[in-house]
């Protein structure tokens, strides 16, 4: 099947881009506007639905985007793991777990953002753009999940040498040139997810006080005397 | 004069070269994109046996066919047809790289190859033997991944279903196999795919992890048996996978609130309320 016209910008011209976006964007964004590396958590602002929203979503996504560097990483493990069906299946199940959850949780956080209004405030049109393209890439990764298993056997076996051969500038088409439509939107959308995080909230993936999980817990006080009550 | 001899050989030996890797490009060429569905003498597989086509159709016919050969199906060519109808309707795929010179390369090779007693391009040696039992059962495990292929390649079971596998069933990347031993034309023919597969993703996926004749025979063993016992894969494989997400899904919501069940909520609420004095 010989490789259109856009089948090499989707997958040879578009990654490129993206990349050097990515790179030169988030470089340029930590030098010259440093404080908006962040987040920009809307915790202190509403506290009781964030948690259904923010720990879904986060555990879920974690993991889902950890499966994918994995069978990029080490496809041929992943192989190995998945030569006996039950164990396939059992890293299947786990990563549709993980997958929904992501689906809850950013649901979640969405619903939140539209119904509390000082929320809705901080929230601007990037984010809702980055909360829409999200929320499409989950749905669509689910739908491939339960509609083209089983994803991390052909993902280590067909997408990941493609995306190896990008990384030795030898694009090689011909493993995902036939993929079903679902599959290509599902990657075309990641790169575009990839080429936007500059100008996001999605820089804070590149900050993530992981310390955080290992330093030694600490206690703050206040020593600032109490207001005398009048 | 050793100047002029040289003027005279030069160009001489470099036409011989030239001719030489034109014809092993040719040579690569067929086998790597042909010889799945075709062979030269060997009889039908998939697609025609090549044998004297040159005699069967005009060499100009042969060359725009190989081009493209869904433009001549479609334009309603009557030979064209009944090569689609003895194929079991499946249209030949235009294969990338095909050019006008490669073209005529391709049907020079046919000719040359069928004037030879016997071709390379015969087909492959796939043993006539029944399947026994031990076969298909060999085969399940060669499709399921629990025998390691030997070159390395990826276990069919990856993209692929068949109505005889049991639990979540197979991938369905690609198509259901239950069927393939009748849709491509039994032993001979899925034999030649599967000894060089012709999909673009097959083919890229396999090109340094060849199957062998002793993994295929057990393969081609389990698609006969699937295809006078087995009824194609149904969707249920699909929902016992979705429900057990859902259920996956219920159990770790279900976990997080109780993980952090002493967790602040209504901080501020609480705070509005101690201050108005209400406990």
């Amino acid at each position: 099947m010989p490789i259109t016209f856009m089948q090499q910008f989707h997958f040879v011209v578009l990654p490129y881009l993206v990349m050097l976006i990515f790179f030169l964007g988030t470089i340029f964004r930590y030098r010259k506007a440093p404080y908006t590396y962040s987040s920009l958590s809307s915790q202190f602002l509403e506290n009781e639905r964030h948690f259904w929203g923010l720990v879904p979503f986060h555990y879920g996504i974690v993991t889902v985007l950890a499966g994918h560097v994995v069978a990029f990483l080490l496809p041929r493990q992943i192989l190995a793991w998945n030569s006996q069906p039950l164990r396939l299946y059992i890293l299947e199940i786990t990563a549709l777990v993980a997958g929904l959850l992501a689906i809850v949780g950013l649901v979640g956080s969405i619903v939140r953002r539209l119904t509390f209004s000082k929320v809705r405030t901080v929230t601007n049109t990037f984010d809702w753009i980055v909360l829409s393209l999200l929320l499409f890439q989950l749905l669509s990764g689910v739908y491939v999940a339960v509609f083209h298993p089983w994803g991390s056997a052909w993902f280590s076996a067909a997408i990941s040498p493609y995306l190896w051969s990008l990384v030795r500038f030898n694009p090689d088409l011909n493993y995902i040139a036939m993929l079903p439509i679902g599959v290509k939107v599902h990657i075309i959308m990641a790169y575009v997810i990839i080429g936007i995080a500059p100008f996001t909230r999605l820089v804070h993936i590149l900050v993530v006080p992981n310390p955080y999980l290992w330093r030694r817990p600490q206690v703050v006080r206040w020593y600032r005397a109490p207001k005398e009550v009048a | 004069m050793s100047r002029l001899r040289l003027s005279i050989i030069l160009p001489l030996l470099l036409g011989f070269l030239c001719s030489v890797a034109v014809a092993q490009q040719t040579d690569t060429f067929f086998q790597q994109n042909c010889t799945s569905c075709h062979t030269i003498g060997g009889g039908r597989l998939t697609g025609p046996d090549l044998k004297d086509a040159t005699k069967r159709k005009e060499r100009a016919w042969l060359e725009k066919f190989i081009q493209a050969p869904k433009a001549v199906i479609d334009s309603g060519d009557p030979y064209a047809l009944q090569l689609q109808q003895e194929s079991r309707g499946i249209v030949m795929p235009a294969v990338p790289g095909v050019t006008p010179q490669m073209a005529k390369a391709l049907v020079d090779l046919i000719e040359a190859e069928s004037a030879l007693p016997k071709s390379r391009f015969a087909g492959a040696a796939i043993s006539d033997r029944p399947f026994t039992p031990a076969n298909v059962a060999l085969g399940m495990e060669i499709l399921r991944g629990e025998r390691k292929l030997s070159q390395g390649g990826a276990a069919c079971i990856s993209c692929h279903t068949i109505g005889t596998l049991r639990g979540m069933g197979g991938g369905r990347l690609g198509p259901d196999l239950t069927l393939v031993w009748e849709r491509l034309g039994g032993r001979k023919a899925i034999g030649a795919w599967l000894t060089n597969p012709l999909t673009p993703t097959m083919q890229a996926v396999y090109r340094n992890h060849r199957l062998q004749n002793e993994e295929i025979f057990p393969l081609l063993a389990v698609f006969d048996e699937a295809a006078r016992t087995s009824l194609p894969a149904d969707s249920g494989a699909q929902v016992n996978f979705f429900l057990a997400g859902f259920a996956g899904l219920c159990g770790a919501l279900g976990l997080m609130g109780w993980i952090w069940r002493g967790r602040f909520t209504n901080v501020r609420r609480n705070l509005v309320r101690k201050s108005r004095g209400v406990e």
